[in-house]
């Protein structure tokens, strides 16, 4: 089965469409993940209405591209400048930096591309395996089942970003509550469109997405005022890591992988916690520990396969569940929606095509980033010299055209200008953009299963945990819940006790 | 507590200015608590608003439940969220934070713009950006978007015309052939194009 949809895989990928789409998504998204400022979820909003003229399955070979690839180019500036691209490679500075201060940025640059091929492939082949098996045991969920994963996607990805569990429910409440917009989905009942026409669809999630990752982020640059960037230098020369550091690197990359995998199938921005997860595991177990945050390889190796195993993981719940736990994904799932594709356990079976041509470009695409990024490492590093008053009209003129393109009406680029300021209040006071643009993406699912499981029921609320395993998801939402105040309860027990034993 | 510890001297400037440094780091320390305090009552207003317009919907029975009903759950989630938000920010006092306040507060006019000197131009691209909204309709999308881009840019940092000119024109053109060309999308035209 696994082998068969390799291959056909590959062949639908190897169409020139497919193929050239694959390219200018990597390529795009190598040059997302060397600028600071915009992310893989803004870039990849903005180019959804590119993509609908290439049809579904180049189109989202095209997303797909951009999602891996800003994993990429995020290292290379984490290394170079000490600038990470995206908050995936934030961790990578710390060794990254110190080693290309060494002079051995090259050899940092290539574990990072060569660990992320490696995790990125390892990922690709477990998804292989896994999707197909969740999304036909997923043919047996009913409403129930959903609902229960939901909730348990907002419980999860509350724990999991930003500085404040309440603050991350807070947004999510609130994209959820803005998901309510526009025609209710049994009813068919317009909601909340305060009698303008363009609201009638819903809010543009287009325009929300720019507005808070685009918009939002150019104002916060303006505020920022940051001097211009110095760059370390790479020789080509340089480029090849020793066979200590080879030696060094394997390990990490091979831990990397399976923890970034696991990690992604968590709901959150599970590439930065993947990345973070890796640093902590690799500082504890290596021998050079002293070396850590001066320059170990094996500080590069870990995270950067981490993070992009993880990118590979989280694609897992999305194709075979059709649930986006993660900004990139959502933003991934919105452009599926709008090329006429429901993303869940019957795409494998309905639209065969999309799922192996993406499963396939992912193959591809690495292999195509591997070869893009070590000999044109030095240019896509120059780019980050860019000066924000270049690079800045033009984030802006793209992000009013992507609202725009969405429906033709200039309704959605003021959604788009209210989203954007309302995004730069939102940093100032530590509320994340994240979580609302999950919670507008889970909102109609969330809202269809749980009025359809009431509906089966009767009006029976236990119809929400009848089934043995909405029971035990339920249990895990619960755990999920109590875990956190548990632990800070040993921590604040131990703190005590030690205080009391050094008095 | 410092009015308390010191003792009533003759020398009343002292104790004026000790009040008033005591008021002052009173305020201070408020001053981002203050905000945090009004966001989340700003959260539980929007909140309370929507659950309001909410109660339009029918809620129907258990049995079907109506479209009013995931906005309510949601809604009321959102409220007791931010009132429990709310409680934390009236409780906690951040001392880190209200250090770093302590620095950059001043009292007068002049300080208070110095200190929000980064808040102006995130302002005026926000006005700009509602300018040329409202231009599209009259002057046409590439116009305004050429004129928007070579002002941003200029709001940005720009010291010279030349660079953001090029760049806009640029862009411009670019966008014209792609989006307008290849992808046929529409743009609003204005007067002149």
């Amino acid at each position: 089965m696994a082998g068969h949809g390799i291959i056909s895989s590959l062949l639908i990928t190897i169409q020139p469409v497919n193929f050239f789409a694959c390219f200018v998504g990597a390529v795009i998204g190598t040059l997302v993940g060397v600028l600071p400022g915009l992310g893989p979820a803004a870039a990849m909003a903005l180019v959804i209405p590119l993509t609908l003229k290439l049809g579904p399955t180049a189109g989202l070979i095209m997303l797909a591209g951009i999602y891996y690839g800003s994993m990429y180019g995020g290292s290379t500036t984490s290394i170079l400048v000490n600038v990470p691209g995206e908050p995936a490679s934030v961790v990578t500075t710390l060794d990254g930096y110190a080693m290309a201060r060494k002079g051995r940025a090259g050899a940092a640059l290539a574990i990072a591309a060569i660990g992320s091929f490696i995790a990125g492939t390892f990922s690709v082949i477990a998804l292989q395996f896994f999707a197909p098996l969740l999304a036909r045991s997923a043919l047996a969920f009913g409403p129930a089942e959903y609902f229960v994963l939901t909730v348990l996607g907002v419980i999860l990805l509350s724990n999991l970003t930003g500085k404040s569990r309440v603050k991350s429910l807070i947004m999510m409440m609130t994209g959820l509550m803005l998901s309510a917009v526009g025609i209710d989905p049994i009813g068919g009942l317009e909601r909340f469109s305060f009698g303008f026409e363009s609201a009638q669809g819903g809010v543009s999630f287009i325009a929300l997405t720019t507005g808070l990752f685009g918009v939002a982020e150019v104002l916060s640059i303006m505020a920022e005022r940051k001097g211009p960037v110095e760059l370390l230098p790479v020789k080509f020369r340089e480029l090849y890591p020793n066979r200590e550091e080879m030696k060094r690197s394997a390990a990490p990359i091979a831990r990397g992988s399976v923890l970034g995998f696991l990690i992604g199938l968590l709901p959150g921005p599970a590439a930065t916690v993947a990345a973070f997860a890796s640093y902590g595991l690799e500082r504890r177990v290596s021998k050079h520990r002293d070396e850590f945050g001066k320059g170990a390889i094996e500080g590069v190796a870990g995270p950067e396969s981490a993070n992009n195993a993880a990118a590979g993981g989280a694609m897992i719940p999305l194709l075979s569940l059709g649930l986006p736990f993660t900004p990139s994904t959502a933003v991934l799932l919105g452009g599926m929606l709008l090329h006429g594709i429901t993303p869940g356990p019957l795409l494998l079976r309905d639209r065969p095509d999309v799922f192996w041509g993406v499963v396939g470009s992912f193959y591809l695409g690495n292999m195509m980033l591997l070869i893009l990024n070590l000999p044109l490492v030095g240019i896509f590093a120059k780019i980050v010299r860019v000066a924000p008053k270049y690079l800045m009209p033009i984030v802006l003129v793209l992000c009013v055209i992507g609202a725009y393109g969405d429906n033709g009406n200039l309704f959605d680029v003021w959604v788009m200008l209210g989203a954007g300021i309302a995004g730069y209040v939102m940093r100032k006071y530590n509320y994340e953009p994240a979580p609302l643009v999950v919670g507008l993406v889970l909102g109609p699912v969330m809202e269809r299963s749980l009025r359809q499981t009431l509906i089966i029921s009767r009006g029976n609320i236990s119809g929400l945990w009848d089934s043995p395993l909405c029971l035990i998801m339920w249990s895990i939402v619960l755990l999920a819940c109590i875990l956190p105040f548990m632990m800070r309860y040993l921590r604040s027990r131990v703190e005590a006790r030690s205080k009391k034993s050094r008095v | 507590m410092r009015i308390r510890g010191s003792p009533l001297s003759s020398w009343r400037g002292a104790q004026i200015y000790n009040v008033l440094s005591i008021c002052k780091e009173f305020s201070e320390k408020n001053l981002t608590i203050r905000k945090e305090i009004a966001s989340s009552l700003v959260l539980i207003l929007f909140g309370v608003v929507f659950l309001l317009y909410d109660l339009k919907y029918p809620l129907d029975q258990w049995a079907n439940p109506g479209p009013g009903v995931f906005p309510l759950m949601v809604g009321a989630l959102l409220v007791i969220l931010a009132a429990w938000q709310l409680t934390q920010d009236v409780r906690k006092p951040k001392p880190e934070e209200a250090k770093e306040s302590h620095e950059r507060t001043g009292s007068s006019i002049r300080e208070f713009l110095q200190r929000n000197k980064g808040e102006v131009k995130p302002i005026l691209m926000m006005g700009v950006f509602i300018v040329y909204l409202l231009m599209v309709k009259w002057v046409g999308f590439f116009i305004s978007n050429f004129l928007f881009a070579i002002i941003s840019s200029k709001l940005i940092g720009a010291r010279d015309w030349g660079g953001p000119i090029a760049l806009s024109a640029g862009v411009s053109l670019f966008c014209y052939f792609l989006f307008e060309v290849w992808l046929k999308l529409s743009f609003p035209r204005g007067v002149l194009f």
